[in-house]
């Protein structure tokens, strides 16, 4: 149990990798490279042993530790650690293999690129950003993972800024993800004034849960914070309507792609969630909302990719249609289903994107149209990438085929338990995972199968590739096979394409391999393959708060967890005892004692996964039904007439994406830059300014009045006037002094003359 | 007894010498005429010295006189030095060219 207390260390590699990358990388003999993998392979391995430890221990006492506090005043302390639990355990896992793989693809991918080595620093920060984010004991520290997470995104999507509609989509990127974080930060301090009448951790995350598991905070305050919070996962997460960002960052490198779909960025409104499960699940309002969101997201995305010839876009859509299973999956109580196939599409959707990088790589072109036949140039990439679809398609035996299942049966116990949603995501996700399956058949037949036809290459890319080619043979020199495809990107033209180097077809096979274990590992078949119910992904990721959780809007809730209205002392303290903790993972047993003869369970858990025919059934019919029909009509390679592009009015909604973005664009963008943006600096540039102007001016008037009248006229005025004055009489008085003695003397007699007569006439 | 005489004897006497000070052009004259003034006040006041105190052994009067006469005489001493000097200096005595200190 140690390790856990060093899951700081997997958080710190990355970036100290990127600090030194970026200091130092261009005078490396790998430039860089070499540094971000070694940062994220010991973190990878640090990771296993942490995500072993939880595994095997079942669900473990969270390590929590502070590493930096710094009080703020008023009771509010900010604070910097670690919070490790299963979940923790499970993203540590994720988070490092996704992003170990990613780094050893991009050394092949990006091989030549200018700025290099500037992205494997990025790439290396944008690790360390997400798991800043999943250790995060507070909702502060999520706060900042979460905003670096979304500024990694804009560097890295905008990593080709020299074109300008590549820079466009990291702005739309992070706008629009920073307009749903207005909602994050607004629901984190709803939370935290609510919190903070009992405690003064207000942003902790375990007491913000143990507080809304007691009871303690008001309904308004978890229906708001709650809401406002899922605003921001949306953004993230890419729900709709604010997906509209996800397909646009296709802008970016390849791996970026792998690594925003899978690890590092979408996950992040998922986990958020899931994180915070305990307090969402209090009010019904606040589920539903979700399930919604989620299970329009994840109907309505999948159509999206059916109509799209950008391989990197068809993936994109379809990731954001794998959300809305994850957040319908927690909206309709699946925690666990929800994070397990967040689990395992983390991996088989890094496999697909890195596997259409390889195509890309190879063809250079994201167009399906260019491609065909690739089976026999790449097999490697074709076996692998039909392993990714059919992990996504969820084919029997595979990761999705596991994870999608338990997103059907916990929509199903839903719907048992009274909850309309449930029966919604019940049978949208049935529908919707047949759409998945069509679109990745179509995806396949259209790239692997038929004839190649080839791309018109302008001669002004052969010329960016000859010149790349000239600057890899500068380049230090790599292994054979890197050496040799360097050399074949400097011919003229690409006569047939290859397969990709080593590096590309490791990151691509170990991604694969594992597209299987990580489904087995929550599935029915867990105990057959050796496993143990007591040891399945649904013990690894519970938290004691979740074993406790229940749904109070239910029938059959037993009030607050542990006796907390009897006690509210025990609640604060986090000192409640979980009643026949053990019981809970047994479906049959507990349920039967708490619920009656209803059938169902108030708690969040639902036990180890038991095969449920029915889903069985209905999925693998679907899964056999889209197949067959994207064989027929895609089978023998691209026809003439694509029937997705003519079915009338719906592939022209398709097409211009339930005008999503039309209307983004004209009700927000152009209102805002045309009205608001003018208005604003209107009220800035006119009126602010003028009214600063306008006193400036005013002083300045009443200061040359000052100046002109008072003191130039009046002050002045009057002291020259005085001079002037003076000057005049004295010009008149000084007759008087003629020196002529005899008049003075006249003078003086007159004046004697004048006093006698007057003393004469006083008396 | 009346003071009538005397009394007009003195206004008469200060009169001519007012005259010649204000109306003179020599500064000798006018000198002299300063002298005429001065012995008109000193028969004043002599004549009320003998009209009030007659029987007074105490002659203020006359000796209030005496000094009058010494003072007389210095001051035509320094009088008549200046003109002397304002002699030598210019070659007149005519009292209008002594105007140094007009404006």
């Amino acid at each position: 149990m140690e390790a856990l207390n060093y899951a700081w260390v997997v958080v710190a590699l990355p970036l100290v990798a990127a600090a030194v990358i970026a200091a130092f990388g261009k005078l490396m003999p790998l430039k860089g490279s070499e540094v971000g993998l070694a940062a994220i392979s010991v973190a990878w391995l640090v990771s296993l042993v942490i995500g072993w430890q939880t595994f095997v221990n079942g669900p473990v006492e969270a390590v929590e530790q502070v590493f930096w506090s710094s009080p703020m005043g008023g009771g509010i302390t900010i604070e910097f650690g670690q919070y490790v639990d299963g979940l923790t355990a499970m993203m540590l896992v994720l988070v490092t293999t996704v992003s170990l793989m990613v780094q050893l693809y991009s050394r092949e991918y990006m091989h030549g690129e200018d700025r290099f080595t500037y992205f494997f620093s990025m790439l290396s920060l944008f690790t360390f950003s997400m798991l800043v984010l999943v250790v995060a004991p507070n909702t502060l520290q999520a706060i900042v993972g979460w905003e670096l997470v979304g500024l990694c995104s804009y560097l890295l999507i905008g990593y080709y800024w020299q074109d300008k509609p590549n820079a466009d989509a990291a702005n739309k990127a992070f706008l629009t993800t920073k307009f749903a974080d207005i909602g994050l930060v607004v629901g984190v301090i709803v939370l935290s004034v609510g919190v903070s009448a009992h405690t003064d951790n207000v942003f902790s995350i375990p007491e913000t849960i143990d507080l809304a598991m007691g009871g303690e905070l008001s309904e308004l305050t978890i229906v708001m914070g709650c809401l406002f919070i899922f605003l921001g996962a949306m953004g993230k997460s890419g729900q709709m309507p604010l997906h509209v960002w996800l397909p646009d960052a296709m802008a970016g490198p390849t791996p970026v792609s792998a690594l925003i779909h899978a690890a590092t960025m979408v996950t992040a409104g998922v986990f958020f969630v899931a994180r915070l499960y305990p307090v969402f699940i209090q009010y019904a309002t606040v589920m539903n909302v979700i399930a919604i969101v989620g299970v329009i997201t994840l109907f309505f995305a999948g159509f999206l990719a059916l109509v799209q010839d950008d391989i990197k876009k068809v993936l994109a859509y379809s990731t954001v249609s794998q959300l809305g299973y994850m957040m319908a999956a927690l909206g309709v109580g699946g925690y666990t289903a929800g994070i397990f196939h967040l689990f395992t599409h983390g991996f088989f959707k890094a496999l697909l994107f890195l596997g259409s990088g390889s195509l890309i790589h190879a063809v250079h072109s994201n167009n399906m149209s260019d491609m065909g036949g690739m089976r026999k140039y790449m097999p490697v990439t074709f076996a692998t990438f039909v392993i990714g679809s059919l992990a996504l398609a969820g084919f029997p035996l595979t990761a999705g085929f596991f994870s999608k299942d338990e997103v059907l049966v916990s929509a199903q116990i839903w719907a048992d338990a009274g909850m309309a949603t449930g029966t919604v995501v019940y049978w949208l996700g049935l529908a919707g995972a047949m759409v998945t399956t069509f679109y990745m058949a179509r995806s396949i037949f259209l790239i692997f199968f038929g004839e190649h036809r080839g791309v018109a290459h302008t001669s002004a890319e052969i010329g960016d590739e000859a010149q790349a080619g000239v600057l890899d043979v500068e380049a230090v020199a790599e292994d054979q096979a890197q050496a040799a495809h360097d050399t074949h990107d400097a011919h003229d033209d690409h006569p047939v394409p290859h397969e990709s180097g080593w590096q590309i077809l490791t990151a691509l096979v170990a991604l694969a391999a594992l597209s299987f274990p990580v489904g087995f590992m929550g599935g029915f078949l867990w105990d057959e393959v050796g496993g143990s119910t007591e040891r399945n992904f649904e013990t690894w990721t519970a938290t004691h708060a979740i074993e406790e959780a229940q749904y109070p809007f239910l029938p059959g809730y037993e009030g607050a967890v542990g006796g907390i209205e009897a006690d509210p002392e025990a609640a604060a303290g986090g000192t409640v005892v979980l009643a026949a903790g053990e019981d809970l993972f047994d479906l049959s047993a507990p349920v039967a004692a708490e619920s009656g003869d209803e059938g169902y369970s108030n708690h969040v858990l639902h036990g180890a996964p038991t095969f449920h025919l029915d889903v069985f059934v209905l999925a693998l019919a679907g899964f056999l039904v889209a197949l067959g029909g994207a064989w027929v009509i895609y089978g023998r390679g691209q026809p003439e007439r694509d029937p997705t592009l003519h079915m009338g009015g719906f592939t022209t909604v398709l097409v211009n994406k339930y005008y999503f973005d039309q209307i983004g664009y004209d009700w927000v963008v152009v209102p805002i830059r045309d009205r608001l943006a003018p208005a604003v600096s209107w009220s800035s540039n006119v009126l602010i300014d003028g009214v600063v102007k306008s006193v400036g001016g005013g002083v300045k008037r009443l200061a040359d009045f000052t100046y002109d009248t008072v003191d130039q006229k009046v002050i002045d005025g009057g002291i020259n006037g005085a001079a002037f004055s003076a000057a005049w009489w004295s010009q008149r008085l000084k007759r008087l002094q003629s020196g002529d003695v005899q008049r003075y003397a006249g003078a003086m007699m007159a004046g004697v003359i004048v006093l006698v007569i007057a003393f004469a006439a006083a008396r | 007894m009346t003071l009538l005489g005397p009394l007009v004897l003195a206004a008469f006497l200060f009169c001519v010498g007012l005259y010649g000070v204000i109306a003179r052009r020599n500064a000798v004259l006018v000198l002299m005429s300063v002298e005429l003034m001065l012995n008109a006040v000193n028969i004043n006041l002599i004549a009320f010295q003998n009209l009030l105190h007659g029987d007074d052994p105490a002659v203020t009067g006359q000796v209030f006189a005496l000094f009058v006469i010494v003072v007389a005489a210095a001051e035509v001493g320094i009088g008549l030095a200046i003109v002397f000097n304002m002699f030598r200096n210019r070659a007149s005595i005519n009292i209008d060219d002594a105007d140094l200190m007009r404006w």
